[in-house]
């Protein structure tokens, strides 16, 4: 009875954030193949007049920009995400598992400085000298992700490392990548699940305050951040300008928490 | 036996409650400087009679006979559980300063303080408590069981007591603790005082008992000196107690050849030496039992030996060839030949993987064997140890400790070693479940002809199964020996 009820309550919070984060998804992929040309310009935030949400600071149409707006955000932060990832888990899996200090040292230490400098400084820093194109800004926000994420990665594994079974699988000679990957990883799965959940915000929110800034993107480009930051100054006589790409990010970020909350207590039920 | 000289007598004691006879007909005689023991199940009356001594009986218990006790004959009890009887709120000096302190009291003022506090001193000494400066300013809860314990009887010996009644002294104690109860009790019978021992632990009755009553609901069948009991016991019932004792113990093993070989292991965790142990062989076929109390060492002895434990200098030698510190760099034979099976058999599985996945990798990465070959062998060994199929194909999780500590035999089992190393792999274990896998070691040394056991464990009855112990305490190997000597003359304990 209360397990069924659950199960529905899971299904529930499970297709919930599936439709949430599903919107800003398939706009950001799928929009510009329907965004068709872009049409004369009209007067600056007007509403109406043809135009569907009206039209933004340079007279553009505003769903034809939330249609061209979402690929550039998303892919970066995606990216960004799974390539903190790349270089964390090996680095955090590595020194979790090795008995040697100095290895361990080698790993971790230069990460512990990249910690102590600010992300955005660190972005505004290296973009001021080397203005990165959207590739670019995903490789910085994966830099500044690194440390965390390797730290998460250490912390994790290395309990799990210190367990019986650990020594165990040494005493029946398995191999450095059964023990790693095949236990040790795939036990501090929830963990990183959880932290990838939080990481995919905190990057998303770095990506947009990043464009908001004007780093790695044109001032005047197609971006839903760039276009709350643009669109602002009109807020009061045209909002959706500003709502709806600020509400389309909103949703990919809590739909994509949702979503692995949802997906982490199911795989959690399992005896 | 002289009768004048008693300090205690009983009498066709009876003790009745509700129409039924928990005592029965009990005879004691309590001679000074003696130690009387009263043996027999739990149940057979023997608190009852050593209460009796004192005075105590059950609530609406009906008493017949006679206890007779000589002038001044003052009787002290130490009971199984001493933290019960010692005030929690108060330090242990106060408690025993209030004792001393009336008995100082015909002194000069200026002298009582002096003469109470030299009194607390010599009890305390005469009770085994070194250190007696620290232990004074502690509460009874900051002691150990038997410091508590001594701490009674060191009450008892303040107020001049002439007969000790200790009920159950040694159950739940590590070997090394036992052997100093004995030798604590030993002590206070030397200073003339009668002590009546009250135990089913017939270890402790055989090194310290002068005469033995042997109990048995609530009648004693049969009683006389220690050696002639032991030696030729008359009744039935005690000839059963005895055979049970002696079962497990077996013969010295036919002496083999030298497998495993500890030269000047000096081990230490974070600069901390905790481990010496200058020599240590184990032959082939033979099962060592390390004993000691917690923290003493025999962990780290056994993970030096599995090279678990990295941290030490040193000889490991396996047939003569110094084996690696580490397992990280002993070569897949080296690894087969030396497994080694851990304390939490749950926490040493991969809780993701059914259990005869995990089993058969021993195979497959020790020993080379195929997939199928190694699945197959894992569960024939699996279902010999008493894991079905369906069991094996289960995850830990759905297993109990027992069945994943028989899952974990196997698991080191399939490297067909040549040294198996046991971690203490019965203590989180009920007795049924534990006498099991007991047997099933025992089973496997016999059977598996050259495989040798080390087992680790504080438990007596577990290291009766070997032929030879080694008592480790505070990182020293203080005793090697036959098991029957070690463990039976408790030469080995009185250390």
């Amino acid at each position: 009875m209360t397990d069924t009820k659950s199960l529905r309550r899971h299904t529930g919070r499970l297709s919930l954030g599936l439709a949430i984060v599903a919107v800003p998804l398939l706009l950001a992929l799928l929009g510009p193949l329907f965004a068709g040309d872009p049409g004369p310009r009209a007067v600056s935030f007007t509403l109406g007049g043809g135009h569907w949400l009206g039209t933004d600071f340079v007279g553009r149409d505003v769903w034809g920009q939330v249609l061209l707006g979402g690929r550039t955000v998303v892919l970066t932060a995606l990216a960004a995400t799974a390539l903190a990832y790349l270089v964390a888990l090996p680095v955090g899996l590595v020194s979790a598992l090795t008995h040697l200090r100095r290895l361990e040292d080698v790993l971790m230490r230069p990460l512990d400085v990249l910690l102590a400098v600010p992300s955005l400084l660190l972005i505004l820093l290296v973009a001021s000298v080397f203005s990165p194109g959207a590739a670019g800004l995903a490789l910085l926000v994966a830099l500044v992700n690194v440390p965390d994420a390797a730290r998460i990665v250490r912390a994790a594994a290395g309990e799990v490392a210190a367990r019986p079974a650990v020594e165990a699988l040494r005493m029946q000679g398995e191999t450095w990548w059964r023990i790693a990957v095949g236990h040790v990883g795939r036990s501090i799965l929830r963990t990183l699940a959880a932290d990838a959940g939080i990481r995919l915000t905190g990057v998303l929110y770095l990506v947009s305050t990043a464009a908001f800034l004007g780093v790695g993107v044109a001032p005047d480009a197609s971006d839903w951040a760039v276009m709350v930051d643009r669109n602002r100054t009109g807020l009061f006589v045209q909002p959706w300008a500003v709502v709806v790409p600020a509400l389309l990010i909103v949703a990919l970020t809590t739909g994509t928490n949702l979503l692995f909350d949802a997906v982490l207590e199911k795989k959690g039920r399992r005896p | 036996m002289s009768h004048a000289d008693t300090v205690a007598e009983i009498r066709d004691l009876r003790v009745e409650i509700d129409g039924r006879a928990i005592v029965d007909g009990v005879d004691l005689q309590v001679l000074p400087g003696k130690v009387t023991a009263l043996v027999g199940a739990s149940g057979s009356g023997k608190t009852t009679t050593g209460l009796a001594l004192l005075g105590e009986y059950p609530p609406g218990a009906r008493v017949t006979g006679d206890v007779r006790l000589t002038e001044g004959g003052l009787v002290g009890y130490v009971p199984q559980h001493p933290a019960a009887v010692l005030n929690p709120a108060r330090r242990v000096g106060a408690l025993l300063h209030d004792i001393a302190r009336p008995q100082a009291r015909h002194l000069p003022r200026t002298e009582r303080r002096t003469a109470a506090r030299a009194r607390v001193l010599q009890a305390m000494l005469d009770a085994q408590l070194p250190d007696a400066e620290a232990l004074l300013r502690r509460h009874p809860h900051q002691l150990s069981g038997g410091q508590q314990q001594r701490v009674v009887l060191a009450q008892a010996l303040l107020l001049g007591a002439r007969v000790i009644v200790a009920d159950e002294p040694t159950t739940g104690q590590d070997a090394l603790t036992k052997s100093r109860i004995v030798d604590q009790l030993a002590a206070v019978a030397a200073r003339g005082i009668a002590v009546v021992l009250l135990s089913h632990d017939l270890d402790v009755v055989q090194a310290l008992a002068d005469e033995v009553l042997v109990m048995r609901a609530g009648r004693v069948v049969e009683s006389g000196p220690v050696e002639r009991l032991w030696l030729s016991p008359r009744h039935e019932w005690t000839r059963r107690l005895l055979e049970a004792h002696d079962a497990a113990p077996r013969e010295e093993a036919s002496a083999g050849q030298p497998v495993l070989e500890v030269r000047n292991m000096t081990a230490v965790h974070d600069r901390t030496t905790v481990l010496r142990a200058p020599h240590l062989t184990l032959n082939s076929g033979e099962c060592l039992a390390v004993v000691g109390r917690s923290g003493s060492g025999k962990t780290t002895l056994a993970r030096c030996l599995a090279g678990l434990h990295r941290d030490h200098d040193g000889e490991v030698l396996l047939d003569g060839t110094a084996l690696p510190h580490s397992l990280r760099h002993r070569s897949r034979a080296q690894l087969a030949a030396v497994q080694y099976v851990f304390q939490d058999a749950r926490a040493a599985f991969d809780e993701h993987r059914p259990v005869v996945a995990q089993v058969a990798r021993t195979a497959v990465r020790l020993r080379g064997a195929a997939e199928q070959a190694a699945t197959d062998e894992a569960l024939t060994t699996l279902a010999r140890l008493g894991l079905t199929d369906d069991m094996a194909h289960r995850r830990p999780a759905e297993l109990s400790g027992g069945e994943l500590q028989r899952a974990a035999l196997a698991r080191a089992l399939l490297a067909h070693p040549r040294v198996l190393i046991c971690d203490e792999i019965t203590s989180g274990l009920d007795t049924v479940t534990r006498r099991g896998i007991l047997d099933l070691l025992a089973g496997l040394v016999r059977d598996r002809g050259g495989l040798s056991l080390v087992l680790i464990t504080h438990d007596q009855e577990t290291a009766r199964l070997a032929h030879r112990v080694v008592v480790v305490d505070a990182g020293e190997l203080v005793e090697q020996g036959s098991a029957r000597w070690v463990l039976e003359a408790g030469t080995g304990l009185r250390t």
